[in-house]
């Protein structure tokens, strides 16, 4: 024989009310928010006064960095950035001016783009007078690959 | 202040085949250089013997002729060894290509040596071998094609292209260099 329990029907009774309250609060709840305007309400938060509560430092400290940068494709970050813009708008300009070379340098930066430019006019020629559609492999492929690249002007002093 | 134009397209270039005119220049280069070091080798040697034995040295055919093969033997010397040790000439260093094997790796000395000894082929047939670097697509001449070599710029385009936006940045660009700087 099971016992019974006395307050078996009090709780049963109690199910029935609190249940469709419950319901109607949600809905309740849910129709309060869609009243609500959260840009209206984010614009009429002081951010500033919000940082300022905030310990910026202490929260830096949570922030595991090497984790961060473990995620991060530090080479991609590197390839958007203009170098160009770069050297001439901050003082990384000035330091390789200083530190690299002087007129021996300049003089072979300039007889080499100088020679490179008449190998590209003559080359647009020959191609003219062969009737060339496609101008052929730019260059042996194991030599045109990045990192072969820096391999070969290593030690090339003074380029 | 040497004024010129170092245009962005040029980075590019590295590691692709060497065009007539550098190639021209640097052999240029190398035969003023290699003839200036032996007619200096030659002085020097007179100088000495003159010194040394108090009678003075005059070239005749004979001698000329002798000269000649020593003068061959300097250039193939000159040639060779640069190849084989470094893949490049003075005359290369200073206009940056280099000879690498045909598939762009670093050339093995024997083919620098190889390169040195097929060179004087090029020249046969009012330097019919030379053509090659102007009609073929892999721009390979006669040598190159016996010793299985191709020549490449090698120079730090994108380090020379800092130095000129630098320098751009200290003194200011010359009239008409900032368009062609975007280039």
């Amino acid at each position: 024989m099971s016992p019974i329990d006395p307050l078996g029907p009090l709780r049963s009774a109690g199910r029935r009310v609190t249940d469709p309250v419950e319901a109607l609060a949600q809905q309740a709840a849910e129709h309060a928010v869609s009243l609500v305007d959260v840009n209206a309400l984010v614009e009429r938060v002081d951010i500033n006064a919000l940082l300022s509560r905030v310990d910026i430092n202490a929260l830096l400290r949570q922030v595991d960095v090497n984790a961060l940068l473990d995620r991060v494709d530090v080479n991609k970050v590197a390839e958007r950035i203009d170098m160009d813009e770069l050297v001439e708008h901050t003082d990384l300009g000035a330091i390789i001016a200083r530190s690299s070379g002087g007129m021996a340098s300049e003089a072979l930066d300039a007889a080499r783009s100088q020679a490179v430019g008449l190998d590209q006019f003559i080359n647009r020629w020959v191609g003219r007078l062969l009737r060339r559609k496609h101008p052929g492999p730019a260059g042996p492929a194991e030599a045109t690959r990045p990192a072969a690249s820096r391999e070969l002007t290593r030690g090339q002093a003074g380029s | 202040m040497i004024v010129h134009q170092l245009p962005r397209r040029l980075v590019s270039l590295q590691g692709q085949y060497a065009g007539a005119a550098s190639r021209f220049l640097a052999y240029a280069l190398d035969l003023v250089v290699s003839t200036a070091v032996f007619t200096l080798a030659v002085a020097a040697l007179s100088f000495v013997i003159e010194t040394v034995t108090r009678h003075s040295i005059t070239w005749t055919a004979g001698s000329g002729a002798a000269t000649a093969v020593v003068f061959l033997a300097w250039q193939f010397f000159y040639f060779g060894y640069s190849w084989a040790a470094s893949g490049k000439t003075f005359g290369m260093y200073i206009l940056g290509i280099r000879v690498v094997r045909a598939d762009g790796a670093t050339a093995e000395p024997w083919r620098g040596i190889l390169r040195a000894l097929a060179f004087p082929l090029s020249f046969l047939l009012l330097g019919l071998g030379f053509i090659g670097i102007l009609v073929q697509r892999e721009h390979q001449a006669l040598h190159d094609l016996i010793a299985g070599t191709a020549v490449i710029y090698a120079w730090d385009a994108r380090a020379a292209r800092l130095r000129f936006l630098a320098r751009e940045a200290e003194t200011g660009p010359a009239p008409g260099q900032r368009q062609a700087r975007a280039r």
